[in-house]
């Protein structure tokens, strides 16, 4: 089959949906590349370097559209070019089905079939193709970026010849993959990071990119694993709860990136007028949700305004093109496991398999029928992850009351245990003979010092612990010494019997501890 | 002849030096130089006493103490590592016969004394022992033969039990709770006897009411640790030890002695604390576990879903070799297949790779409390990474790869999981938090507990079927 990339013709859009590198792999499966001459121009891949990987560069858009039977794409096709494509065709590229219904039509109607890049089931077989991810990626990263050109000051706190220069602290809103890897970036830099998500379970994720997440005591908090790893729409009273955070967060943080997107609507207005305001003048606001509107109030899509008190709010909606070539790499990439996968055989043959989950998810036209929305995914796309309880930390004064109560009761029960103790004590100092009292103390004593010594033993040292007390407690032989010069003969003899096995015991004992300890060695 | 002075001084030092040297085993390095103190403790000791006043019968006493220190030289030289349990044990028997033997002899001499009493009514010269217990009143004789009772019973039960306890250990006598029929109705039935005999031995009966108690208190050992499983030994080690030193506290009170009344007493402390350590390490109560034998489950068992999925050698390699942080939690299955010196061969290779290999130990791990840790340091595993439950069971969400050879009910997840399990509360290794798990195991069978081990199935596990000094030979090679 021949896969063929046009130029993409929307203004400012410098990616492309194919690489010297990629086309190489996708040649391995059999097909022929074709290219539009200069389509990789923008992303800094010349014709020739197309050429040397083999790939054939033709002259038109039109040549291209004729040639190819699969044509691969960044941005959904403009009228003309959905115009271009013919029965049998295979259109691959970021197509929004839900946003495009007309186009969905025509598309149709042109008897093609289309796979749209943004609708890859978010399972994990299908991550290698995720073009959402591997672009969200990209504007997180760029969206610091961006922030950082606009922002006056380090971002990493410094202590200089010149004066202190304390760190920016930067909030990121949503925790997607653009989020994360916002906040992947700023803390590399050096700043101090703070993020929220409306789903609770990302809170372990945003910690482990090194940022502290902003945690809302609310008791339903969503489960966001329910929609496949995106967020839905949250209740007026948790919406109320979040911005009174946000507005507490307002005055203080330097650089605000929001990312928060949920899908198929028009994008959730977070940060409002009020907060912009209490902002310091200087601060930097990116909203990566320009293009659905925008998280902030102000933003203005594709435009980069200052408020009224010097806050700069950035709505550029085309990050990942202003990094076409990182981009273009990464989404060329993702375009070639689609490939991968539409050509099981490697043989150069699309099998367009309907049955296969990820490719029936993603292709919204086939054989003249709209084939969107896709039946749910028989994969859950998140093992459900259970939002984390976090445990009520007891107040102070209940904390005071627990430990007062805790030692109530404890002088209680030792209260008790002496003074039974005592009046046993007592019952037996008026049967017993003075010189068994005697002894008795000794006993008592020992006992107590033993306990207050073996508590401290380690653990690891159980073993030698009883080999010396099993030698230790050979000390019978005193007993046996006492009696052996007895005038009695059988005394003798017992005794005699008796100094042998515990002097086996002492010996035995020692010598094997000796021989263990020495065997506990320091790496 | 040293006077009484000097032996009173002697006893002093020793008691000092016995509490030092158990206070010393709270660390490693200190613990080397804490075993010379109990030495020299009870060198001071028996040499003081040995030549302190009115000792005779030195004819019988030198070759006697000759004789045991050779055939405890011989012991302790000999023994394997893996030995240890059933050696501990056996020694523990030698105390018990021993307390019999001298208390049986303290109620002879005072009945040689009392004969002579009656017979001519003046004082006699008495040598030895038998010249203190002539100084005494007729109430303290008394309480002697309080003592002599406690003594005898206490060391009986001591010696049966603990030659049983060998006998279970060494694997010459079958690991499974077994008893006569009438269980434990039978040692209750003992007890009471050997009450009825002991007041009857107050009263004055011959001393042929000794001998009977114990044979009684013989049979209350041997059937009491009959009854218990295999597995449960380190809390009837433990506990034997306790009674060994009860057993000499008891001697020391019959003989006047202070100093085997101090020893006794810590001994006695300290095998209880080990037993009371034990016996939380697994979530029971000690009498539970010395009536044998586990409680009726409460409900019923959790259902297990998925399947043991197996894996060879070169599997597990390769996890290894992608691992950053690995933990080795061995059990008994170590022990027996002898596997030690093979881990600490695997453990010096992956941390010459450059990983944190730790252990993960558990309280009851193997027979004998402790016994883990003797066994890595006979194989040369630095003390250092061996660590307790408790300091490693948070860092397993860290860990990349647990490796766990020969233990089963001590990383079985349904005690916390399983509220019905019979081991549900049990302290255990949290292995399942680490991204992988692998399990090094005979076949598939369950452990003590006789329940199935949900690890087993979970999604991160994988079996390693196979002896384990075989399977760990096998993957050696094969890790880089």
């Amino acid at each position: 089959m021949r896969i063929g990339a046009p130029k993409e013709t929307s203004r400012g859009e410098a990616r492309v949906a194919l690489t010297p590198e990629s086309a190489k792999q996708i040649q391995k499966l059999g097909h022929e590349c074709l290219i539009e001459t200069g389509a990789g121009l923008a992303a800094g891949f010349n014709d020739d370097t197309y050429r040397d990987a083999g790939v054939t560069v033709v002259d038109s858009a039109d040549a291209l559209w004729q040639g190819a039977e699969v044509v691969i794409k960044v941005r959904e096709p403009s009228d003309s070019e959905a115009a271009r494509l013919r029965e049998g065709q295979t259109l691959i590229a970021f197509f929004w089905p839900a946003q495009n219904e007309a186009l969905l039509e025509k598309c149709k109607a042109q008897g093609a079939s289309v796979i749209a890049m943004d609708m890859v089931p978010r399972i994990s077989r299908a991550q290698k193709m995720d073009a959402l991810s591997s672009m969200a990626n990209i504007a997180g990263y760029r969206a610091v970026i961006e922030a950082g050109n606009n922002f006056g000051r380090f971002f990493t706190g410094q202590v200089t010849a010149a004066g202190k220069v304390p760190p920016a602290k930067v909030l990121v809103i949503g925790a997607g993959v653009a989020g994360l890897a916002a906040i992947g970036t700023a803390t590399s830099l050096g700043a101090v990071v703070r993020a929220f998500d409306v789903r609770p379970e990302v809170s372990e994720q945003i910690e482990s990119m090194g940022a502290e997440f902003l945690f809302l005591d609310f008791e339903d908090s969503q489960d966001g694993s329910e929609s496949g790893g995106y967020a839905s729409p949250s209740s007026p009273e948790f919406r109320e709860k979040q911005l009174a955070c946000f507005r507490e967060q307002a005055p203080d943080v330097d650089i605000v990136i929001t990312t928060a997107l949920i899908p198929g609507r028009p994008a959730p207005k977070l940060w409002l007028e009020d907060m912009v305001a209490a902002m310091k003048p200087g601060s930097v606001i990116v909203d990566l949700a320009a293009e659905k509107g925008g998280n902030c109030d102000l933003t203005q899509p594709d435009e980069r305004v200052v408020s009224n008190n010097g806050v700069i709010v950035v709505g550029y909606t085309d990050f990942p093109s202003r990094m076409a070539t990182q981009s273009s790499l990464l989404y060329a990439t993702n375009i070639r496991h689609m490939l991968t996968d539409l050509t099981p055989e490697k043989d150069g043959v699309i099998n367009h398999n309907m049955d296969d989950d990820v490719i029936r998810g993603a292709t919204v036209t086939h054989q003249s029928e709209v084939t969107f929305p896709p039946p749910p995914p028989k994969v859950k796309a998140i093992a459900a992850a259970k939002p984390k309880k976090k445990e009520k930390e007891p107040t102070p004064e209940e904390k005071k009351a627990t430990e007062a109560a805790a030692f109530k009761a404890q002088t209680k029960r030792q209260i008790g245990i002496l003074a039974i103790g005592g009046a046993l004590m007592l019952l037996l100092g008026q049967v017993a003979p003075a010189s068994f009292m005697q002894h008795f103390i000794v006993f008592v004593l020992a006992c107590f010092i033993g306990f207050q010594v073996i508590w401290k033993v380690s653990h690891s040292l159980h073993t030698p612990l009883m080999a010396v007390t099993n030698a230790i407690s050979g000390i019978i032989i005193l007993g046996a010494i006492l009696q052996i010069g007895s005038g009695s003969a059988v005394v003798s003899v017992l005794a005699a019997i008796s100094v042998l096995i515990a002097t086996i015991n002492i010996v035995g004992g020692f010598l094997v501890t000796r021989r263990m300890l020495a065997m506990f060695q320091k790496s | 002849m040293l006077g009484q002075g000097f032996v009173s001084a002697a006893a002093i030092a020793a008691s000092v030096l016995f509490i030092l040297s158990l206070g010393g085993l709270s660390n490693q390095e200190k613990a080397k130089r804490a075993v010379w103190y109990g030495i020299v403790g009870m060198a001071v000791a028996v040499f003081f006493t040995a030549f302190g006043p009115g000792i005779g019968g030195y004819w019988w006493l030198i070759p006697m103490m000759i004789i045991g220190a050779g055939i405890g030289t011989y012991m302790a030289g000999k023994v394997e590592m893996t030995e240890m349990p059933q050696l501990v044990a056996a020694l523990h028997s030698f105390v018990g016969l021993a307390a019999v033997f001298v208390a049986w002899s303290a109620d002879l001499e005072r009945r040689r004394v009392l004969a002579a009493r009656a017979a001519d009514g003046v004082m006699q010269e008495f040598s030895a022992f038998a010249a203190l217990v002539a100084t005494k009143a007729p109430d303290e004789l008394t309480f002697l033969q309080i003592e002599v009772v406690l003594g005898i019973f206490i060391g009986a039960v001591t010696f049966t039990g603990s030659v049983i306890a060998f006998g279970k250990l060494a694997g010459k006598v079958d690991g499974k709770p077994r008893q006569l029929p009438g269980g434990h109705l039978l040692n209750a039935g003992a007890a009471v006897l050997s009450l009825l005999l002991a007041i009857l031995y107050l009263n004055g009966a011959g001393f042929w009411t000794l001998i009977l108690l114990a044979a009684l208190a013989f049979f209350i050992g041997y059937h009491l640790i009959m009854g218990i499983g295999g597995a449960d030994m380190p809390v009837v080690v433990s506990m034997l030890n306790s009674y060994s030193g009860w057993a000499a506290a008891a001697i020391g009170f019959t003989l006047g002695n202070d100093l085997l009344i101090v020893t006794g007493a810590l001994v006695g402390s300290s095998g209880a604390i080990l037993s009371y350590i034990m016996c939380k390490a697994m979530n029971r109560n000690f009498v539970n576990v010395i009536l044998g034998g586990f409680g009726g489950s409460t409900g019923p068992a959790a259902e297990i879903e998925g399947e043991q999925v197996a894996i060879d050698a070169s599997g597990v390699a390769s996890a290894l070799n992608d691992a950053d942080s690995v933990v080795i939690v061995p059990g008994y299955g170590m022990a027996v297949a002898q596997a030690q010196s093979a881990v600490s061969d695997l453990v010096r290779k992956l941390r010459a790779a450059g990983k944190n290999v730790r252990f993960g130990i558990h309280p009851v791990a193997g027979r004998l409390p402790g016994h883990m840790n003797v066994l890595l340091a006979e194989a040369k595993v630095p003390y250092d990474i061996v660590l307790e439950m408790d300091e490693i069971n948070d860092d397993f969400t860290s860990t990349d790869v647990v490796i766990v050879i020969g233990s089963n009910d001590i990383v079985n997840p349904a005690a916390e999981e399983d509220p019905n399990s019979p081991i549900a509360g049990m302290p255990v290794l949290k292995v399942w938090e680490a991204k992988q798990v692998f399990i090094c195991k005979r076949g598939q069978g369950t452990g003590y507990s006789g329940i199935e081990n949900p690890l087993f199935f979970k999604e991160n596990s994988r079996m390693f079927y196979g002896d384990a000094r075989d399977s760990l030979n096998a993957l050696l090679p094969l890790v880089d």
